[in-house]
């Protein structure tokens, strides 16, 4: 499957950008994470991060809905500036759902509520309508038979799959997603990338996903990002990315992961 | 070619030294000389002292009789008991209104039962919020005055009841105000933490004793002028000031057991602070503090009986106006004091039996 194709390329050349961060700069201390990051997303783009260990990826994809603050540059989704103002946080969080490498359910509500928490509380949804979209969201990511159980009775693929319908019940314009396969046994990942390929697929969701799915990163991405030591280091067409490598710390990691 | 059909046996029993009382013993009794001597010494202790408590108790007891003059021999004479039964456990409240204080002690376990019972929706939009208005209802109740009751004034409240209500209505204040605390010791605006930090250390630090009178002289300046608060309103001011300070901290710990990514669940959804904390954090908190805050308040519960040095009366101070008594003077305060210890030991006992209970249902169903 490829969805790589012509119609969505010209769409999503032509479209706004809902993500533009400038000369991001971030630190730890003295420990500078985030190094004059430039990135400009596009409504509708999938973009995979990927890079090693400690290169800063989380942080980067985490300072997008404020789970992380950066000290200097600017970032805008959505036409909102991310600055201190509660307002934008909340508006821009409205916008943004994520999905965490260790899912981040809630343990003490049931899979239903779990998903109908946002709906309720920040959408101020009446009840009834929260749970019609629950359900359909738990059908679309295959599992709507286990709504009324908690968390905990569920496999690692499933509570997964419950944390993207979490995020998708709140309609964001934008997902982002944190390493959502590499907590996983083998077996599961494929049911959780599947539901990720089908969200790009058929929403024309903008998703940025760091993740080291290679094939993945293939059949879905419009762009792919190679991060190291903090900063971007490429980025490039799946195609370009994989095959024609330029700098030297992306081929080493290519030879390494791959 | 003759094979033999192969029976199953059934498994021997397994040798006698290895099962059975005889092998419990010789295993956690007689392991080792040190062992065999502290066994020794302590059946010994046993043997020499349960017949002698046992007639005490029972065998030489006095049960039957209504005064002083029914207490003969050497055994206990709970006659005594039976006669000041009613003052014991409801102190000098109005002889034919003491329903008003049955339905106060049973409507507490009334209200916790049904909490746990009552499914979820119920218990939270019913039996909690109905929880956290008890103590209003009770002092409604008890007082009278606001129902069309006869009216009776704390002076006259006393008794074990006195020190079971006392107790609950301080817990269930300090519930709320103790996870303000918490919070506000967590909180990154530095007027709001301090506070906190120095509420909180400032009530785990002081005696508890020193609080009490603190609250009978130093409380009162800080009512407006002319305003008379009674003394037991005051009292229980201290005991939830005193139990949020302790109970903060056993929140804090539950804080910090609460893995990071719930909160960050929490903000991503685009919850508010004060949703995230009460919808999210609160109730996996009060999961893992259970057991910490089942053994907080009974030491809270067990505090209460230092209200009689303030000339409140509680059972201990009943206990001991009853001894001085001139129709029961001359020692019946072994009787007297050792009720009391049973009663509290008794209710303490289930509140950790039921505290135990609840440690083990979180180990199998706190997974993730
Ligand atoms: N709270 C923190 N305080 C100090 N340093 C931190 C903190 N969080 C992350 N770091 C450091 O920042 C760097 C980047 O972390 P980040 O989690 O963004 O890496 P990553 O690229 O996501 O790595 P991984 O693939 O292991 O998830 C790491 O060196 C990490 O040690
Ligand atoms: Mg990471």
């Amino acid at each position: 499957m490829t969805i790589n194709n012509q119609a969505t390329k010209q769409k999503i050349e032509k479209g706004e950008n809902i993500i533009v961060i400038e000369d991001m700069n971030k630190w730890y201390g003295n420990f500078h994470v985030l190094k004059d990051i430039n990135l400009t997303v596009k409504k509708g783009e999938r973009i995979v991060v990927c890079g090693p260990s400690g290169s800063g990826k989380s942080t980067m994809i985490r300072c997008i809905n404020r789970l992380e603050v950066f000290q200097q540059g600017s970032l805008i989704v959505n036409g909102v500036p991310m600055i201190d103002d509660v307002k934008n946080i909340e508006s821009i969080r409205r916008e943004v759902g994520m999905v965490f490498q260790h899912f981040n359910l809630f343990p003490h509500l049931t899979i239903l509520e779990n998903l109908t928490l946002g709906p309720i509380w920040v959408q101020k949804k009446p009840k009834e309508e929260a749970e019609a979209t629950a359900m359909k969201y738990l059908e679309r990511v295959k599992i709507p038979d286990q709504a009324l159980k908690f968390p905990g009775q569920l496999s690692g693929g499933q509570q997964q799959r419950v944390a993207i319908a979490r995020s998708l019940c709140m309609a964001p314009e934008i997902m982002l997603f944190d390493e959502p396969t590499s907590a996983l046994d083998p077996e599961m990942i494929k049911e959780v990338l599947d539901v990720m390929i089908e969200l790009a697929d058929e929403e024309g969701m903008t998703m940025i996903c760091v993740t080291h799915e290679m094939g993945f990163a293939k059949t879905v991405a419009d762009r792919v990002i190679f991060m190291d030591g903090g900063e971007i280091v490429e980025e490039n067409t799946p195609h370009e990315f994989f095959d024609k490598p330029e700098t030297d710390r992306l081929q080493l990691f290519l030879s390494q992961i791959i | 070619m003759n094979m033999k059909e192969f029976i199953a046996k059934p498994a021997k029993p397994a040798p006698s030294s290895a099962v059975g009382p005889v092998a419990w013993m010789r295993e956690n009794l007689f392991s080792s000389i040190l062992n065999t001597a502290c066994t020794v010494v302590f059946v010994a202790f046993l043997v020499s002292i349960i017949p002698a408590l046992f007639d005490w108790f029972f065998w030489s007891a006095n049960f039957a009789g209504a005064t002083q003059a029914a207490c003969v021999g050497d055994g206990a004479c709970w006659v005594f008991t039976k006669a000041w039964f009613q003052q014991l456990m409801y102190g000098s409240y109005t002889d034919g209104e003491l329903w008003r204080v049955n339905i106060c002690v049973i409507s507490l376990f009334a209200v916790i039962y049904a909490a746990t019972k009552l499914p979820k929706d119920y218990r939270n939009k019913i039996a909690i919020p109905l929880f956290l208005v008890l103590p209003f209802i009770w002092i409604i109740i008890l007082n009278g005055k606001l129902l069309g009751l006869e009216h009776v004034s704390t002076d006259y409240w006393g008794g074990f009841a006195l020190n079971v209500l006392m107790a609950a209505a301080s817990i269930i204040v300090a519930f709320p105000l103790s996870f303000l605390w918490a919070l506000g010791r967590r909180s990154e605006m530095p007027f709001a933490r301090t506070v906190c930090v120095i509420l909180i250390e400032f009530f785990r630090g002081v005696p508890v004793l020193a609080l009490f009178f603190m609250g009978s002289v130093m409380l009162p300046l800080f009512f407006p002028e002319g305003t008379n608060v009674d003394k037991l309103i005051r009292v229980w001011i201290v005991l939830i000031l005193f139990m949020s300070g302790y109970m903060a901290e056993v929140f804090r710990g539950g804080f910090q057991a609460i893995p990071q990514g719930q909160y960050e669940a929490a903000d991503s959804i685009g919850l508010s602070y004060w949703q995230k904390n009460l919808l999210i954090i609160l109730p996996q908190n009060i999961k893992i503090s259970m057991p910490n805050i089942l053994a907080t308040f009974i030491m809270l519960f067990k505090n209460t009986t230092f209200l009689l040095i303030i000339g409140i009366f509680e059972i201990l101070s009943t206990t001991q106006a009853a001894l001085t008594n001139s129709n029961w003077l001359g020692g019946h305060s072994t009787e007297g004091y050792v009720f009391v210890a049973l009663l509290f030991w008794i209710c303490c006992f289930s509140m950790s039996m039921i505290s135990n209970s609840i440690e083990r249902k979180l180990e199998t169903s706190h997974r993730n």
